[in-house]
């Protein structure tokens, strides 16, 4: 399998202004997403993890500037999509698609389903004619295992897992190279679930696809990612690769998180006890911490973790932001 | 054996909606044994939820009403219970927690009047007594500075707060069952592990029988005793949560157990995991349910008595509602 780093982002910050609290007060800062530093080889499926307010989805659309960041640099195919003009970065988009978490709200309820697939290969592809974007959406629709004769219906005569087919389908009309998933399944039924991401493994591996795949569920992420990134606060807190992540992990933010995750191995008839739980919800990123955004819930903290910022060290398969990292 | 302290006999429960009057629970038997954790798991529309509100009396009438069966709590058949008793009951004896905490709890009230209001409707405690034992509670549920988190208002409390604000109400009036339908789905994972073990801790302190809601096998794993699985309306698969999901004999349980991406051994190195077991299709909406199975338009083991008639629930202490289950046994 080919290693070629498809997507390189560097430094990449976000941050938002937020209204005044009163007339004369200063404008808070939300800091979303802060130095973050990953890279996504072609045809693999990089995971942003982490819980609400991590930044993760934050990080992903800045990436592929569906938000505006504040520094850093994004490298896709070796050209910066920070750096060019927006007629440059309407042609790329046909190479970065996007599913949606909620079925629901990403499909528009007017119009028909076939049209809704045919809308990206209409802006994109207007050099194809008329009878090859429809041809086009047939074939698409039997690629995520929809009925041509459907393409006629409405969103709403369809089931969550059906919709989030022809969401798939939309995303791989133009043929891309980049997909960012934003918690795709998170919304569906749990047999549902199974279905779609059986469906998003099988077109990437058809299709050399690479995701951006978000989530905040270990067990799908596990599933799907080759490699993660661990975000906490707006920071990458550990990058792994997905043997190395799930069983030696290293920051204690991520040992909590995979000792919260369901396992059908931890019985209550064998007595189990949840070892390293985390106190507490995370800090606001209105008002970020001095040293380690974790310390205020770490069971492994230190005097010098509330002083001082770790940074990210290591190497490819791993690197922590933790001065007092698991063995 | 114990005597259970909760019994659901033969309930159905129905429905009148624009297709006409639909069957949302069709003959469903429970027990739930003083102090043991009940899970009850199933895909949305599986009829979790009714059952719930059903043992609370809450089923809203009309459209809804109990259309036979019985409720029998500590030997009182509360399906023939009035509004009154029903309100003493409730909150007193069996108390709710629900999936949504902003939604359950009232904006313009504080946490610890909301606690206090509980406590002084079941209790005789003066408004002053209640504050009182309202912190303590607050303190129970593991708020910490209780003091001042018993004068915020929900809207100033993250969401597990806003669930532990919930569970202190719930168990304010230190009832023998409390309800949780789908507790954490709406909180973030490390939030939820607290709420469980939470829920656990209470469960030991005070004794408290649990019936768990919820669509998560890895949560059955870690909190249930017993566990029943429901599709579209009934009861298919019953027995100890070890039986269940070490051994699962009817087809859906397989493929809820199957289809769910929980954490597993790495295989080590570049392998992935294999693909998930699928279960196709979709719950059937409950207006076209037909004679037979309703599992088997989505069953891979259905065969033609399957579509014909509908299997009961057979077995001892492990029991499954399934024909192919059957002749696998034999």
């Amino acid at each position: 399998m080919t290693t070629e780093t498809l997507l390189d982002v560097r430094g990449l910050s976000v941050r938002f202004a937020m209204p005044r609290k009163s007339m004369f007060g200063q404008r808070p800062v939300l800091h979303a997403v802060r130095d973050v530093s990953f890279s996504l080889r072609a045809g693999r499926t990089l995971g942003l993890v982490g819980e609400s307010g991590s930044g993760k989805t934050t990080a992903a659309m800045a990436a592929i500037r569906l938000a505006a960041a504040q520094s850093g640099s994004v490298l896709f195919d070796g050209v910066d999509l920070r750096k060019l003009d927006a007629e440059a970065m309407r042609q790329r988009r046909r190479h970065l698609q996007v599913i949606f978490q909620d079925p629901y709200s990403s499909l528009n309820p007017r119009e028909r389903v076939g049209a809704i697939v045919r809308e990206p290969l209409d802006l994109m592809m207007p050099e194809l004619s008329r009878s090859d974007r429809e041809e086009r959406v047939r074939e698409l629709f039997g690629l995520v295992g929809l009925r041509p004769d459907q393409m006629a219906l409405f969103p709403h005569q369809f089931s969550g897992g059906q919709r989030q087919r022809v969401s798939i389908a939309r995303a791989l009309a133009t043929n891309p190279r980049l997909i960012v998933c934003d918690e795709p399944v998170s919304a569906l039924d749990v047999a549902i679930q199974a279905q779609i991401l059986n469906l998003l493994r099988r077109l990437q591996d058809d299709y050399g696809l690479s995701y951006l795949f978000i989530s905040h569920d270990l067990g799908v992420v596990q599933f799907i990612c080759d490699d993660i990134a661990v975000m906490y606060l707006g920071q990458i807190v550990e990058f792994a690769d997905r043997p190395t992540l799930f069983s030696r992990p290293r920051h204690p933010y991520t040992a909590a998180l995979l000792s919260a995750a369901p396992s059908l191995a931890r019985r209550k008839s064998a007595g189990y006890i949840r070892e390293g739980a985390v106190k507490g919800d995370p800090p606001s990123p209105l008002n970020i911490p001095a040293g380690c955004a974790f310390a205020s819930r770490c069971p492994r903290v230190q005097p010098k973790c509330r002083d001082e910022r770790p940074v990210l060290r290591g190497n490819a398969a791993d690197s922590v932001a933790c001065h007092y990292p698991l063995d | 054996m114990t005597e259970p302290l909760l019994s659901i006999r033969d309930l159905k429960v129905e429905f009148s909606t624009r297709h006409g009057q639909v069957t949302a629970l069709n003959g469903i038997d429970l027990d739930l044994l003083p102090g043991e954790t009940l899970g009850i798991v199933g895909e949305s529309g599986c009829g979790k939820s009714i059952t719930a509100l059903a043992t609370m009396g809450l089923i809203p009438d009309p459209p809804g009403r109990i259309a036979g069966g019985r409720i029998v709590f500590d030997g009182e058949d509360i399906t023939r219970a009035g509004a009154r008793r029903l309100r003493s009951l409730r909150g007193a004896d069996i108390s709710m927690i629900f999936q949504e905490p902003m939604t359950s709890l009232n904006p313009v009230f504080t946490a610890g009047d909301q606690i206090a209001e509980a406590i002084m409707l079941h209790q005789s405690a003066s408004k002053a007594e209640a504050d009182r034992m309202a912190v303590a509670l607050l303190r129970t549920v593991g708020i910490p500075e209780p003091e001042r988190r018993a004068r915020s208002f929900p809207h100033e409390l993250s969401g597990g707060m806003r669930q532990r604000v919930m569970i202190a109400i719930a168990i304010s009036c230190r009832p023998r069952i409390l309800i949780a339908d789908e507790p954490t789905t709406a909180l973030d994972v490390t939030v939820q592990a607290q709420i469980f073990d939470l829920m656990r801790d209470i469960q030991q302190q005070f004794g408290v029988a649990i019936m768990l809601i919820t669509h998560d096998m890895g949560a059955i794993a870690e909190m249930a005793d017993r566990v029943a699985v429901m599709y579209a309306g009934r009861i298919v698969e019953k027995g100890g949560a070890d039986a269940i999901l070490d051994n699962p004999r009817h087809p859906y349980t397989r493929g809820l157990i199957g289809c769910i991406p929980v954490l597993g051994k790495e295989a080590g190195g570049e392998k992935r995991m294999p693909p998930l077991a699928e279960i196709p299709g979709i719950v059937p909406p409950l207006h076209l349910l037909g004679q037979g199975c309703a599992f088997a338009d989505r069953c891979p083991l259905a065969f033609d008595r399957c579509r014909a008639e509908s299997p009961a629930l057979e077995g001892d202490s492990h029991k499954v509602a399934c024909f192919a289950a059957e002749m696998e046994a034999a």
